[in-house]
C-alpha cells in the first residue's frame, strides 16, 4: 500500500559539499538538483556518475553552482539525457551563473570540463514552470505531479512538491522564510503533514541576529572603510545573493545620497540585471506593488554601475569604493585578483557575505584569527607566438571546416540581430552604465559578426517562420560609417582566428550574445596560461556576515515542526549540524528521521494504509458536520457494498450501530483558555503550569503530548473537591471541544 | 491528500427520487451572463456551483456611460461571490472593477496576471480622465482605482491557486499583453472561460494554449462569428501596402487604435517595415498616445509574458523602443505639413484626438484611414466601414468623406476556423457562447451545432441575465485512511470513524488518527473529584453493588489504597478518612455515572434513601414506557406525530407521511430523506432508553 519512495543521497550529505539527492517515487527516478562546488571537484560526481543513465527527471532548486553545477559535466559525460525542470528565473541565473564561471576559469587556466556549448545543451531542454504550477508527469511518470514553490533564499528559488496518488514529497533545501528587498519568504509552512520532507541540516546550529541590526552594520562596516578612503571587495555570487546586496546598497546610497561608487563586476553583469528587470513577478509583492503603481523598476540601477571589465576599474585606483564581484570562493575570476590587490593595503576591507566553500581562499580567510599571508597562484593567459601559434592555426583551421559546415544549419536570425542591435547602439555612444543595453555588444563582438556573416551567407537560410530575413540590417551603411570608426584594427587581427569558435558557439548567442561572446573571443585567442606563485600579506580587513538568506536554526526547526512531516530526511549540513537536528526532530517533530549517507538507500515509503469508498446519499443525508477551523467532521458509521472490484459503497447501517468511544476533538490552548475563563467571570492564573481556576479547580496539561508529531491525543486533567465550581468548569472546557 | 473524484455526466435528475433535492440543488451549475450575452462590450459572467460563486470580468460597455455602461450587477448579491476572475485589461473586461470593488458590498477576492494588474491602473486613470461625463455620472475616481490596486492579488500563468475549495489557474490567451483564459475547478467540475483570446502567434504574443484537461463547461468568446480572418502575411501587407501608397501620394494616414494591445502590434509592424524601406525614413510616423508611452515600462518589463521572438530579441535591445516612431503629446504639436502616419486613440472615432484628426483630413481622398479592428456598434468608425457619402464633424457640420477607409482586422480574437479547432480539440460537453453580436453568434452557433452534431455537445447562447443550469451529479468519494485502512472491509462489514471535509475533499479515519492526517486534535480530559466521606469505604462498595453490575475491588497490594472500579469507567480511591478520590475518562456516559454515584456518596451521609429493589416491570410495561418516550421525542423533533390504528407512528411532515414501526424499527415513508432522519433519530432513541452498554 502506499507510493513506494527512497531517497539516496549522490552527494552533500554530513558536510557541505554541493546537493544531489536521487528520489525513487514508484521506480520512477528524479534527481533533486545537480551541484558542483566551485572547484570543479569531478571526485565528487562519481555517485552521480554510476546512476545517471537511469535518471528520468530532474528537478533545480536555485540558481548557483552547488545546486546546478554539474548539468553541464553530467551531461556530457555521464549521459545524462532526462528533461531539467526548473523555474524561469533559475533557468537564466543559473544559465548565466555557469557562463561566469566557465569564463573566469578559462581566464586563468585550459579549464576544459565542460565548454560553453556543453552548458548551452545542458540547458536547452529545461522545461520552465512557474511557481505553483502543477506539472503532470507523462509516460512512466505518469501520475506524478510536481510543483514548485517560493523558497525564498535566491530569485526563483524553488521548493518542490512531488505528489503521487495524493502523497507528497515535499523537497525544501536553502530556504529562507523571512521576507527580504527581493524575495518573499517561503510558503513551506503552508505545506502541513506531507509523507515525507527532504530538508537540509545546512543551518540548524547558527542563529542570526535581526535583520535591520545586521543591515545597519553592514552598511556601518562599509562607509566606515570608505570615509578612511579604502575600498570595500564584497565576494559574491553571480545572479543570487547579490541582487539582494545591490538593493540595499541601492537604498542606502539614495537615502544619504552618497557618490562613493559602487560596482557590480561579473562576465555577465549587464545581461543578469537586464534579466533580473524582467523578473518581477517572481519577486516580493513590495516591489510588483512600486512596479504597479510607478512603473519603477527596482533594478533600474542609480547607483551601481555595472561592469564586465576588470580594466574599468583602473580609472578609480585610488577611489574609495564598492566592489561586488562573482565567485565568492576568491579561487578564480575577479574577485581573485582584486583580493591580491587589495589584501595588502590595511584601508581595505574585504567583507564575505557567505560561508565560503570547503577548501577555498574564502573559507580560509573565514578562519579566526584570520591568517597573516596566503598563498596565492596568479594565472594569466597570453596569446601564442611563434610556432604554438602556427601549430595552434593549423589545426583550428581544420576543426573550422568541420565545424562551419555542421553548425551552420543551426545558427539562426538572433545573431543578425545581435549585430543589428550592435549597430544601432553604437550610434547612441552612451556609457553602458547607465544604460545596460548598450554594454550588451562591443566593438569586437560586431566586426567579429561580421567575419561570421561573411562564413554563413552559404549555408544560412531564413526560418520560415520568419516575415523578412534580417539582412537587410546591412544595408544600412550610414551606420557602417559610424561603426567603422569604432573599430580598433587590432580587433580584426584577433577576428581573423575566432570566426570558427563563434560559428561552434553558434547556440549561446539566443541566449545573450554580449559578454559571453566577447569573452568567449578572449578566451579563444590562441593563448596559454602562465601562472606563478605568490604569497600576499593579508593586511586589510577581513569580515564575514551572514547574508545567506537561509533560515536560521531555529527558524528552520519550528518551520520542520510546524509541517509535520509523517517522516523526515536530513540532508547537507555538517555533521554536526545534521546530528543536532536529528536528534532535535526525533524528539520534537516525527519518530521517523533519516539522516542517510552517501548513496545509502533508504526507503522512506509510508506504512500509510488507505483504500477509497463512495459516499452514498443515503449516508450523507444523515450526516451532520461541524465547522472546525477549515475542516468539517462528523462521526459516521456506515456499512460497506462492494460495488466493483475496486471501490466500495458506504450504506448507512441497516440497524442502530453500537455507541462508539466518545471523541473529544479540539486543540486547547491554556493561554487561550484562561483567557475565556476570564472573559466568563472567573477567577484564574497559572500556577506551577497549570491554571488555576477559582479557589480550588486546578487545569492541567499533561506534556508528553505537546510533541507537534505525536500520535496521541492531548492529555487534560481537571481536578478539584466537589463543588458547584468543578461543574461550571469542567462545562466550559467541554465548550472548547466539540463531542464526536 | 485530495481525492476528489467527482464525475460529472449524468444530467437529468431522477425524477423518481425526491429524496435527494435538497442535495441536488447543489449540484445545479449556474451560468449567467451579467454583460456580454449575445453583446459585444461590459464582459461579466456569473457561474454558481456547490454553494461556490465565481464571477468572471467585470468589464464596461464601451458605447454607454454612467450606471448604463455597467453589466446587469443587481441581478446578483456580490457579497456571495468568492472569487472575481479578470481576464484581460481592456475596458469591456475590467473597467467596472473598481465600482464593483469599491461601491458594491463585494467581499471575495481579485485576481488577474501581472502584467494585466500594472496596465488596469494606468488604462483606467486614463478613461478616468478622458471619460467626460458629469460628476454624478463618474462610476468612480482615481481614488477608487487606487484602492483596488490594494485587493487585487496576482497569479501566473499556470500558477495554481485555491480560495474556498475553488481551485484555478490560467493559460496564455494570445489576445494582449497578459490576457489569460481561466480554469475554474469546483468539485471536480472544470469550467474554462477563455475572455478574448486568438490562436494566432504575432510579432510579439504567444498563441492561445489549449489545456491539457478537457473542461465540463467552455464559456466561450464569439465575436467573429463565422467570419474567417485572412492570414497574418496577407492582412500585414495589405496594411503596409496601404500605407505605403498612401504616403507616396502624398497622403496622410490615420490609423484609429485602441491605445494597448493592438497598438503595440501594429507599431512593431511599421517600424519594421520603416526598418526596410530607407526611402520611407523621412516619414514621420506618430503614436499619438501618452498612455501607451507610459505603459511601454510594462512591455518592457513583462517579456517573460510573450513570444519567444520577442524574448530573444529582447536579449539584444528593446524591440519596444521603437527607432522610426515618434510619441505625438496633442494635436497642438502635431505639425502637420506633409506625408505622415499617426496612430491615434480612441479607436470607434467618438471622440478625442482620432476624431481631430479624422474630421481635418476625411476631405482629401488622397488621404486614408485604417481601421485596425473590431469597432463597435454605434461608433463613427463603424459607421465609415460601410463608406457613406458624407459624415458629420464633431462641430456638427457636415463633410464629404472622400478618404478612402480600409478595414484591415488586426483584433487577436479567434475567427471561426480558430474556435471551431479550439473546441474540436477540447471537445467539452457544454459549450457557452458570450462576447458577440447576437448574428455572429447565432450563426457561429448554427455552425457548431452541425460540426458537433454526432457528438452529444450542448450549445447555449443565453441573453443578459438569462441563467443557463446544468446538473452535474457528482458522487462523494471518499479515501478511508490510517489505521481503519489496515483491513479493506467486505460487504456487509461496518466501517466506523469520523469523517473529515476538508473542501471538497472527504476522508474517513479512526480518531487517534486525526492528528496525523489533519491538523486537528483530539482530547483526553481526565477528571479528578475529591468527594468528602468519613464513612467506612465498605458501605460505598455495597451501595455501588446495588446499582451497578460491575464494580471490581481490585488487591489493595496493587493500588495501594483501597480502590473500587465501576464499569471500567469510574475509579474510586479511599485515600484518605475524610475523603475519596473519583477519577474518570470524559465522556457523556461517565459524566452520567459520576454524577448518580456521588449523589450517592454524599448521601450515604445522611439518612439515606433506602435502597427498594425496583419492582420489575413486566415486559408490556416497559414497552408502554418506550412506546411513550419515543411518541413525545418524535413530537418534539418533527411535530405532527400520532399512533396510527395498527400501532405504528404515523408521522407527517410537509407533505410526506412516514410509518413507524417501534417494535421493528421499520419505517415507511416514500420520502427517502425523511426515511432515514427518522431512522437515525429512532436509533438514538433506543441507544438512550437501553442500559449502560459495556465498554
Amino acid at each position: 500500500m502506499g507510493t513506494s519512495v527512497q531517497v539516496t543521497p549522490l552527494s552533500g550529505v554530513y558536510g557541505e559539499n554541493p546537493l544531489c539527492y536521487l528520489v525513487a517515487i514508484d521506480g520512477f527516478n528524479l534527481l533533486m538538483d545537480c551541484g558542483w562546488n566551485d572547484l570543479f571537484d569531478p571526485s565528487l560526481l562519481q555517485p552521480l556518475s554510476r546512476v545517471a543513465k537511469s535518471i528520468d527527471a530532474v528537478l533545480i532548486s536555485h540558481p548557483d553552482i552547488l545546486h546546478l553545477g554539474a548539468l553541464p559535466y553530467a551531461r556530457k559525460h555521464f549521459g545524462l539525457s532526462a528533461p531539467v525542470y526548473a523555474t524561469e528565473p533559475v533557468y537564466r541565473l543559473g544559465l548565466l551563473t555557469m557562463y561566469d564561471h566557465y569564463l573566469s576559469r578559462r581566464q586563468i587556466s585550459d579549464f576544459d570540463m565542460f565548454t560553453l556549448d556543453d552548458i548551452d545543451v545542458a540547458f536547452q531542454n529545461v522545461i520552465r514552470l512557474k511557481y505553483s504550477q502543477n506539472y503532470h508527469l507523462s509516460e512512466n511518470g505518469e501520475g506524478i505531479v510536481i510543483a514548485p514553490h517560493v523558497a525564498g533564499h535566491l530569485l526563483g528559488g524553488t521548493i518542490w512538491k512531488i505528489t503521487k496518488d495524493g502523497e507528497d514529497v515535499v523537497y525544501a533545501v536553502d530556504f529562507n522564510h523571512r521576507k527580504e528587498r527581493h524575495l518573499n519568504g517561503t510558503v513551506l509552512e503552508s505545506f502541513v503533514r506531507p509523507a515525507v520532507l527532504i530538508t537540509d541540516a545546512y543551518n540548524a546550529l547558527n542563529n542570526q541576529v535581526y535583520k535591520r541590526q545586521r543591515d545597519q552594520e553592514f552598511i556601518d562596516a562599509i562607509l566606515r572603510v570608505l570615509r578612511a578612503d579604502g575600498t570595500v571587495l564584497l565576494p559574491v555570487d553571480t545572479a543570487g545573493r547579490v541582487l539582494e546586496l545591490i538593493l540595499i546598497l541601492e537604498q542606502y546610497w539614495a537615502q544619504q545620497h552618497l557618490s562613493f561608487p559602487i560596482f557590480f563586476l561579473t562576465n555577465v553583469a549587464s545581461s543578469t540585471v537586464e534579466y533580473v528587470k524582467s523578473f518581477l513577478e517572481w519577486m516580493s509583492d513590495s516591489i510588483a506593488k512600486s512596479f504597479e503603481h510607478t512603473r519603477d523598476n527596482a533594478f533600474l540601477l542609480k547607483y551601481v554601475t555595472l561592469i564586465i571589465n576588470k580594466s574599468d576599474l583602473e580609472n578609480y585606483a585610488g577611489v574609495p569604493k564598492v566592489v561586488l564581484t562573482s565567485m565568492a570562493s576568491l579561487e578564480v575570476g575577479f574577485s581573485h585578483d582584486i583580493f591580491v590587490e587589495l589584501a595588502t593595503d590595511a584601508k581595505n576591507i574585504v567583507l564575505f557575505t557567505e560561508r565560503g566553500q570547503f577548501g577555498t581562499l574564502a573559507r580560509m580567510l573565514q578562519v579566526d584569527p584570520p591568517p597573516k599571508a596566503v598563498k596565492v597562484t596568479m594565472s594569466k593567459r597570453v596569446p601564442l607566438v611563434g610556432d604554438e601559434l602556427k601549430a595552434y592555426e593549423e589545426e583550428q583551421e581544420k576543426i573550422k571546416k568541420e565545424e562551419a559546415v555542421k553548425k551552420a544549419s543551426i545558427v539562426k536570425v538572433e545573431e543578425v540581430r545581435a549585430t543589428s542591435s550592435h549597430l544601432s547602439e553604437s550610434t547612441k555612444g552612451d556609457s553602458m552604465v547607465i544604460d545596460p543595453a548598450s554594454a550588451t555588444a562591443s566593438p569586437k563582438a560586431s566586426s567579429h559578426f561580421r567575419g561570421q556573416m561573411d562564413i554563413l551567407i552559404d549555408g544560412f537560410t531564413p526560418p520560415s517562420t520568419s516575415v523578412a530575413p534580417m539582412f537587410p540590417f546591412f544595408e544600412n551603411t550610414a551606420e557602417w560609417d559610424d561603426f567603422g570608426e569604432v573599430i580598433n584594427p587590432d580587433d580584426y587581427v584577433i577576428q581573423e582566428e575566432d570566426s570558427n569558435h563563434m560559428v561552434g558557439n553558434g547556440k549561446s548567442l539566443d541566449v545573450k550574445p554580449d559578454e559571453a561572446s566577447v569573452h568567449l573571443l578572449l578566451d579563444s585567442t590562441p593563448s596559454k596560461v602562465v601562472s606563478h606563485e605568490l604569497t600576499v600579506q593579508v593586511k586589510c580587513a577581513l569580515l564575514y556576515m551572514d547574508f545567506e538568506g537561509r533560515s536560521d536554526g531555529r527558524s528552520v526547526k519550528s518551520i520542520i515542526s510546524h509541517v509535520a512531516p509523517l517522516k523526515l530526511v536530513l540532508v547537507h549540513g555538517s555533521a554536526e549540524a545534521t546530528e543536532h537536528l536529528k536528534m532535535h526532530c526525533a524528539k520534537h517533530v516525527c519518530p521517523h528521521v533519516y539522516a542517510p549517507q552517501i548513496e545509502e538507500t533508504i526507503d522512506v515509503t509510508s506504512d500509510l494504509c488507505a483504500y477509497k469508498v463512495q459516499l452514498s446519499e443515503k449516508l450523507m443525508s444523515n450526516v451532520l458536520f461541524r465547522k472546525m477551523v477549515e475542516n468539517e467532521i462528523s462521526w459516521m458509521d456506515s456499512v460497506a457494498e462492494k460495488t466493483n472490484e475496486k471501490v466500495f459503497t458506504l450504506l448507512p447501517p441497516p440497524s442502530a450501530p453500537p455507541t462508539h468511544k466518545s471523541v473529544l476533538v479540539g486543540d486547547l490552548k491554556l493561554a487561550d483558555f484562561k483567557q475565556y475563563l476570564s472573559t466568563k467571570g472567573v477567577q484564574v492564573e497559572f500556577a506551577g503550569g497549570a491554571l488555576k481556576c477559582g479557589e480550588h479547580i486546578t487545569v492541567r496539561k499533561i506534556s508528553d503530548s505537546s510533541q507537534k508529531g505525536g500520535t496521541g491525543p492531548q492529555q487534560i486533567v481537571i481536578e478539584g473537591p466537589l463543588c458547584e465550581d468543578y461543574y461550571k468548569i469542567r462545562g466550559h472546557l467541554y465548550s472548547q471541544f466539540y463531542l464526536l | 491528500m485530495a481525492s476528489v473524484v467527482t464525475g460529472a455526466q449524468n444530467k437529468r435528475p431522477n425524477p423518481n427520487s425526491t429524496s435527494a433535492a435538497a442535495t441536488r440543488e447543489g449540484d445545479q451549475l449556474i451560468i449567467t451572463p451579467l454583460g456580454a450575452g449575445n453583446e459585444v462590450g461590459r464582459s461579466c459572467v456569473y457561474m454558481s456551483y456547490k454553494g461556490k460563486t465565481v464571477l468572471f470580468d467585470c468589464g464596461i460597455h464601451p458605447a454607454y456611460s454612467g450606471v448604463a455602461a455597467l453589466p446587469y450587477f443587481d441581478e446578483i448579491d456580490p457579497s456571495t461571490i468568492d472569487v472575481l476572475l479578470i481576464t484581460h485589461f481592456h475596458l469591456d473586461h475590467a473597467a467596472s472593477l473598481p465600482y464593483f470593488l469599491e461601491k458594491t458590498n463585494f467581499r471575495g477576492r481579485v485576481f488577474m496576471t501581472h502584467s494585466t494588474k500594472a496596465i488596469y491602473r494606468l488604462l483606467l486613470s486614463d478613461y478616468v480622465k478622458v471619460s467626460k461625463v458629469s460628476v454624478e455620472d463618474m462610476l468612480y475616481d482615481e481614488n477608487d482605482i487606487v484602492r483596488s490596486m490594494d485587493k487585487i492579488e496576482v497569479i501566473d500563468f499556470h500558477q495554481t491557486l485555491e480560495v474556498n475549495g475553488i481551485r484555478f489557474w490560467c493559460y496564455t490567451a494570445g489576445h494582449v499583453l497578459g490576457a489569460a483564459m481561466f480554469m475554474v475547478d469546483i468539485a471536480g467540475v472544470r469550467v474554462l472561460y477563455t475572455g478574448d483570446y486568438s490562436r494566432e502567434e504575432d510579432r510579439h504574443l504567444r498563441a492561445a494554449e489549449v489545456p491539457q484537461f478537457t473542461p465540463d463547461i467552455c464559456i466561450i468568446e464569439s465575436t467573429y462569428g463565422v467570419q474567417l480572418h485572412q492570414p497574418r502575411p496577407v492582412r500585414e501587407k495589405r496594411f503596409t501596402d496601404v500605407i505605403h501608397s498612401t504616403i507616396s501620394q502624398g497622403g496622410r494616414v490615420l490609423i484609429p487604435a485602441f491605445a494597448l494591445g493592438r497598438a503595440q502590434e501594429l507599431l512593431l509592424i511599421l517600424d519594421e517595415y520603416w526598418e526596410n524601406h530607407p526611402e520611407l525614413h523621412n516619414i514621420p510616423i506618430y503614436y499619438a498616445s501618452p498612455l501607451a508611452k507610459r505603459c511601454m515600462a510594462v512591455y518592457q518589463t513583462y517579456i517573460n509574458a510573450m513570444n519567444d521572438r520577442i524574448r530573444t530579441q529582447f536579449a539584444n535591445s528593446n524591440p519596444f523602443d521603437f527607432k522610426h516612431i515618434s510619441p505625438l503629446k496633442s494635436i497642438e504639436n502635431f505639425d502637420d505639413v506633409g506625408p505622415s502616419v499617426v496612430m491615434a486613440s480612441p479607436s470607434g472615432l467618438q471622440s478625442g484626438l482620432s476624431r481631430q484628426l479624422f474630421d481635418k483630413w476625411c476631405a482629401d481622398k488622397k488621404n486614408a484611414c485604417v481601421i485596425p479592428g473590431y469597432v463597435v456598434e454605434g461608433t463613427l468608425a463603424k459607421t465609415i466601414i460601410n463608406e457613406p457619402k458624407e459624415v458629420t464633424l464633431m462641430n456638427g457640420l457636415v463633410a464629404p468623406l472622400n478618404m478612402q477607409v480600409h478595414y484591415i482586422s488586426f483584433s487577436a480574437h479567434a475567427d471561426c476556423a480558430q474556435t471551431c479547432g479550439f473546441l474540436k480539440e477540447l471537445m467539452p460537453p457544454h459549450i457557452v457562447l458570450v462576447h458577440g453580436e447576437a448574428n455572429e453568434m447565432g450563426r457561429l452557433k448554427q455552425k457548431l451545432v452541425s460540426q458537433f452534431a454526432d457528438s452529444n455537445t450542448k450549445l447555449y447562447t443565453p441573453k443578459n441575465c438569462q441563467s443557463v443550469t446544468m446538473h452535474f451529479s457528482s458522487e462523494k468519494m471518499a479515501k478511508v485512511i490510517g489505521k481503519l485502512a489496515e483491513k479493506v472491509p467486505e460487504t456487509g462489514e461496518s466501517v466506523s470513524g469520523l469523517l473529515v471535509k476538508k473542501g471538497f475533499t472527504y476522508q474517513i479515519m479512526a480518531p487517534d488518527d486525526l492528528r496525523v492526517f489533519s491538523q486537528l486534535s483530539t482530547a483526553n480530559v481526565t477528571q479528578r473529584i475529591t468527594v468528602p466521606y468519613t464513612g467506612a469505604f465498605e458501605v460505598i462498595k455495597y451501595r455501588l453493588k446495588q446499582i451497578y453490575e460491575s464494580v471490581e475491588s481490585p488487591p489493595v497490594e496493587e493500588t495501594e489504597v483501597p480502590t473500587l472500579i465501576v464499569h471500567e469507567r469510574l475509579t474510586i480511591r479511599h485515600e484518605s478518612d475524610t475523603y475519596v478520590v473519583m477519577q474518570w475518562s470524559a465522556d457523556p456516559i461517565s459524566d452520567m455515572v459520576s454524577d448518580s454515584v456521588v449523589a450517592m456518596i454524599l448521601n450515604i451521609g445522611r439518612e439515606g434513601p433506602k435502597v427498594t429493589p425496583i419492582e420489575e416491570k413486566t415486559q408490556e410495561e416497559m414497552e408502554r414506557m418506550a412506546r411513550k418516550v419515543v411518541h413525545s421525542l418524535m413530537v418534539s423533533l418533527f411535530g405532527d406525530t400520532k399512533f396510527g390504528e395498527d400501532g405504528r407512528l404515523v408521522i407527517t411532515v410537509d407533505a410526506d407521511v412516514a410509518r413507524l414501526d417501534i417494535k421493528s424499527g421499520e419505517v415507511e415513508c416514500e420520502n427517502q430523506g425523511l426515511r432515514e432522519r427518522i431512522k437515525t433519530a429512532f436509533g438514538r432513541m433506543q441507544g438512550a432508553i437501553r442500559p449502560i452498554p459495556k465498554p
